[in-house]
C-alpha cells in the first residue's frame, strides 16, 4: 500500500459503524470511491489530486478495514451509507469520483441527491448494461483470469510488478473479503442497475466519464451510453489502456481530470 | 441395526478424459454438445432397472440426489428421480438427499415432496442440502445468499408441512403473502429430515442441532469418525443421547461372483476422477459460500480436512482405507462389517455403479448384494 506523507489513515464513526479512511491535501473536498477489488488505499493520483482538493478516500461497506452493517445489501443500501458518510464529514459542493463499482455507486449517489456535487467524475464505471458487448465476468473466472483483464499492457503500469507478485496470507484474507461484499452487492443484475440510465437524465451535474479504449471489463459503449444518459458529460477515451486508467496512464488520466476540474 | 440403500449417482458414461481435457473446468466449461439424449435414454432405463432389483431382492432403501452441469450425474431434479423410484418400486424408502432447497422456492418444493409423500404411501425422507457451490453459480444466485436462503427455505418447507395454511411468509428470500398448499405429507408431523455433508462441521452442527440424521458422503473413515464425534457431542450439549439411526455413511461398493472380477469393474469408480471438481477455487468454494462460522471451526480443528476432495488416492489405497469396496459377496461383507465395527451407523448407503460400468456388472452385484451381502450384515 502507497502512503505518502501528506495522506492519513483514520477511522472516523458513520451511523455507529467504524470507515476506514485514507485523506489527505487542502482545498475544496474530492470524495473517491474505490471498485469492486477494494481499497487499494492512498495513491499516487490521490497525491496528484490532493495538491488542489482535499481527498477523501474511504473503504466501502465491508471492504478492507470496514465492517458491513446488516443492512448493506445491495449497491442502493452502499449509497445511503455513503450520504451519511458525506454529511458525517460535512462535505459542501464536493467532488465525487467513482472507479469501476465505485463509479456505479457515484451514479446512483448523484441520481439520488445532486444539489450538493460540485463535480461527477466516472472512471470505467459500472452500473449501465451494454447494448452490444458485455461486462465480463469477474467473480466465476480464477484469479489469473480476473488479473488478465485489469490492463491492457501491464508493462506500462507504473510498479506494474505489484499486480503480479503473490498477495500475503493477510492480503489474501482481506482480498477473499472483498471479493465476498463485492459478489453479495453486484451479482443479480450483474455490475448494473436497469433503470439507471432512466434516474441519470435528471442528474444535469457537470461530469467527466473517463475510459481506457481497451478497458476489458467495462466495455467503452457503456462510457458512451452514460454519456446518452447523462446531459451534462464529457466522455475521455484514453488509447492503449484498460480498466484501470488512472494506474495504467496516469499522466493522461490526470490531465483529463485536471482539465475537465479547472472547467468547473 | 443398519439400513442399506442403493444409490447410483447416475453418470453420463460416455465421457473420457480425453473429452474433458481441453477444459478449464470439468462443470461449468464442459459443453453440454458432449450429451446425447438418445444415449441417455438408455442409461436413464437401466438406471430404473436396477432401482427395481434392488426393491426386489430386499435393500432397505434407495437414495437419489441432484446436481447440475455435471456429466456425472444427469439429475438436475432429485424430485422426478424419486417420482420414478416410487413408481417402479414397492418397498424401499426413498431418500432423497437431496433437495437444493436455496435455489428453488420452497412452497414448491414442500407441495412436490408432499405429493411424492402421498404418491409413495409415506415412503419419503426428505434430505435438504446446500449443494456444491456450482449448484449456486448454475442457479445464477450469488454464492454469499447460499446459506441464508437454506436457513429461510428450511423453516418455510416445515412450516408448510406442519401449519394448516392459508399464511403469510414474509421472508427476505421467499415472501408469500398466502401459502396453502393443498396436498401435505402423510408422514406426520412430516418426512424424515435428513442432512449430509463431506467434510463441512459446520453441517454436522447444523443437523445435531435439530436432530437430523447426517449422512456423510464418503469422506475417509477417521475424518468421518471426527464429524461423527461432533455430531454426538453436539448432540448431548443439545440435551438427548444420539444413536445409530442418527447417522450414516456413503460407501462406492461392487459385489462380483470372485474378487478377480470385482477388481476389475471396481476401477471404473475412478472413471474422469480428476475432472469432476477441478475447476478454480471460484468454483468449488467461492468467498462468502461458507460462512465465517464455518471457516472459524475449521480453523480450530486443524486435523480436520475437506473430505476426500482435493486428495488424490490409488485405487488400491482406496481399498485398503475402506473408501471403495469391490469383491466377492465374502469378501465385502467382511469389509463392510470393518465399516460398521468402526462407524456404527444406521444408515449404509451403497454408491453402486459408476461411468460406463456394464449394465449387467451394476445388476449382478445389486443382486448379490441384496440376495448374500445385506442378509449377512443383518444377522450381525
Amino acid at each position: 500500500m502507497t502512503m505518502a506523507h501528506s495522506a492519513q489513515r483514520s477511522t472516523i464513526a458513520v451511523g455507529g459503524v467504524a470507515v476506514e479512511m485514507f485523506s489527505g491535501g487542502s482545498g475544496p473536498p474530492l470524495l473517491f470511491l474505490h471498485g469492486a477489488g477494494g481499497n487499494a488505499g492512498w495513491q499516487p493520483y490521490h497525491e496528484e489530486l490532493a495538491q488542489s482538493y482535499t481527498v477523501y478516500v474511504p473503504s466501502q461497506p465491508g471492504f478492507n478495514g470496514t465492517e458491513r452493517p446488516d443492512w448493506v445489501y445491495t449497491i442502493t443500501d452502499v449509497c445511503h451509507f455513503n450520504q451519511a458518510l458525506v454529511e458525517t464529514l460535512g462535505l459542501e459542493q464536493y467532488v465525487l469520483m467513482g472507479s469501476s463499482m465505485g463509479g456505479w455507486v457515484a451514479a446512483e449517489m448523484a441520481a439520488m441527491c445532486r444539489c450538493n456535487l460540485k463535480a461527477l467524475i466516472l472512471v470505467g464505471a459500472a452500473g449501465i448494461k451494454p447494448d452490444k458487448g458485455e461486462i465480463a465476468e469477474i467473480f466465476m473466472v480464477s484469479a489469473q483470469t480476473r488479473s488478465n483483464q485489469r490492463f491492457y499492457d501491464i508493462s506500462q503500469v507504473p510498479n506494474g510488478e505489484q499486480y503480479q507478485r503473490e498477495l500475503t496470507a493477510e492480503e489474501q484474507l482481506v482480498a477473499h473479503s472483498n471479493q465476498e461484499m463485492a459478489s453479495r452487492l453486484c451479482w443479480r443484475p450483474y455490475l448494473h442497475n436497469p433503470s439507471l440510465p432512466y434516474y441519470l437524465g435528471r442528474v444535469n451535474t457537470p461530469t467527466l466519464l473517463v475510459w481506457g479504449r481497451q478497458d476489458a471489463i467495462i466495455p467503452v459503449e457503456c462510457g458512451e451510453m452514460f454519456q446518452q444518459a447523462l446531459p451534462n458529460a464529457r466522455l475521455e477515451v484514453i488509447d492503449h489502456c484498460g480498466h484501470s486508467p488512472a494506474l495504467e496512464k496516469p499522466g493522461e488520466f490526470l490531465a483529463a481530470v485536471n482539465g475537465f476540474l479547472a472547467g468547473v | 441395526m443398519t439400513e442399506v440403500f442403493w444409490f447410483s449417482e447416475q453418470p453420463y458414461g460416455h465421457v473420457t478424459d480425453e473429452d474433458l481435457a481441453p477444459y478449464e473446468s470439468g462443470r461449468m466449461h464442459f459443453p453440454n454438445t458432449h450429451f446425447d439424449p438418445e444415449k441417455a435414454h438408455v442409461l436413464y432405463s437401466n438406471y430404473h432397472d436396477q432401482y427395481a432389483l434392488a426393491d426386489e431382492v430386499g435393500f432397505d432403501g434407495i437414495m437419489s440426489n441432484e446436481h447440475h452441469s455435471s456429466y456425472w450425474c444427469m439429475k438436475p431434479s432429485v424430485n422426478v428421480d424419486a417420482a420414478v423410484i416410487a413408481k417402479v418400486t414397492k418397498q424401499v424408502k426413498i431418500a432423497m438427499l437431496g433437495n437444493v432447497i436455496a435455489l428453488n422456492d420452497p412452497v414448491k418444493m414442500a407441495e412436490e415432496i408432499a405429493m411424492l409423500d402421498c404418491i409413495s404411501g409415506g415412503r419419503i425422507i426428505s434430505g435438504f442440502v446446500r449443494g456444491t457451490a456450482v449448484e449456486t453459480l448454475h442457479a445464477g444466485i450469488s454464492p454469499t445468499e447460499n446459506r441464508d436462503r437454506f436457513e429461510e427455505a428450511h423453516d418455510l418447507i416445515v412450516k408448510c408441512w406442519t401449519t394448516p395454511g392459508p399464511f403469510r411468509w414474509e421472508g427476505r428470500y421467499f415472501p408469500h403473502r398466502m401459502v396453502n398448499p393443498w396436498v401435505v405429507p402423510i408422514q406426520k408431523p412430516h418426512p424424515a429430515v435428513w442432512f449430509p455433508g463431506t467434510g463441512s462441521p459446520e453441517s454436522v452442527i447444523w443437523a445435531a442441532k435439530r436432530m437430523y440424521p447426517y449422512m456423510n458422503l464418503g469422506s475417509l473413515l477417521d475424518l468421518t469418525k471426527q464429524l461423527k464425534d461432533i455430531y454426538f457431542e453436539t448432540a448431548r450439549e443439545e440435551g438427548y443421547e444420539p444413536g445409530p439411526e442418527h447417522f450414516g455413511y456413503l460407501i462406492r461398493c461392487l459385489v462380483a461372483d470372485t474378487d478377480e472380477r470385482a477388481q476389475e469393474v471396481g476401477r471404473t469408480f475412478l472413471w474422469t476422477e480428476g475432472h469432476r471438481q477441478r475447476g478454480p477455487v471460484e468454483f468449488n468454494d467461492p468467498p462468502g459460500y461458507q460462512s465465517r462460522e464455518a471457516l472459524r471451526i475449521k480453523m480450530s480443528r486443524p486435523t480436520i480436512g475437506t473430505g476426500t476432495i482435493g486428495r488424490r488416492m490409488s485405487y488400491e489405497e482406496l481399498q485398503d482405507a475402506h473408501n471403495i469396496i469391490v469383491g466377492s459377496p465374502e469378501t465385502v461383507i467382511n469389509k463392510l462389517r470393518y465399516i460398521k465395527q468402526t462407524l456404527d451407523p444406521g444408515y449404509m448407503l451403497i454408491y453402486g455403479n459408476e461411468g460406463n460400468m456394464a449394465h449387467e456388472d451394476v445388476m449382478r452385484s445389486v443382486e448379490l448384494l441384496g440376495t448374500r451381502v445385506i442378509p449377512a450384515l443383518k444377522e450381525d
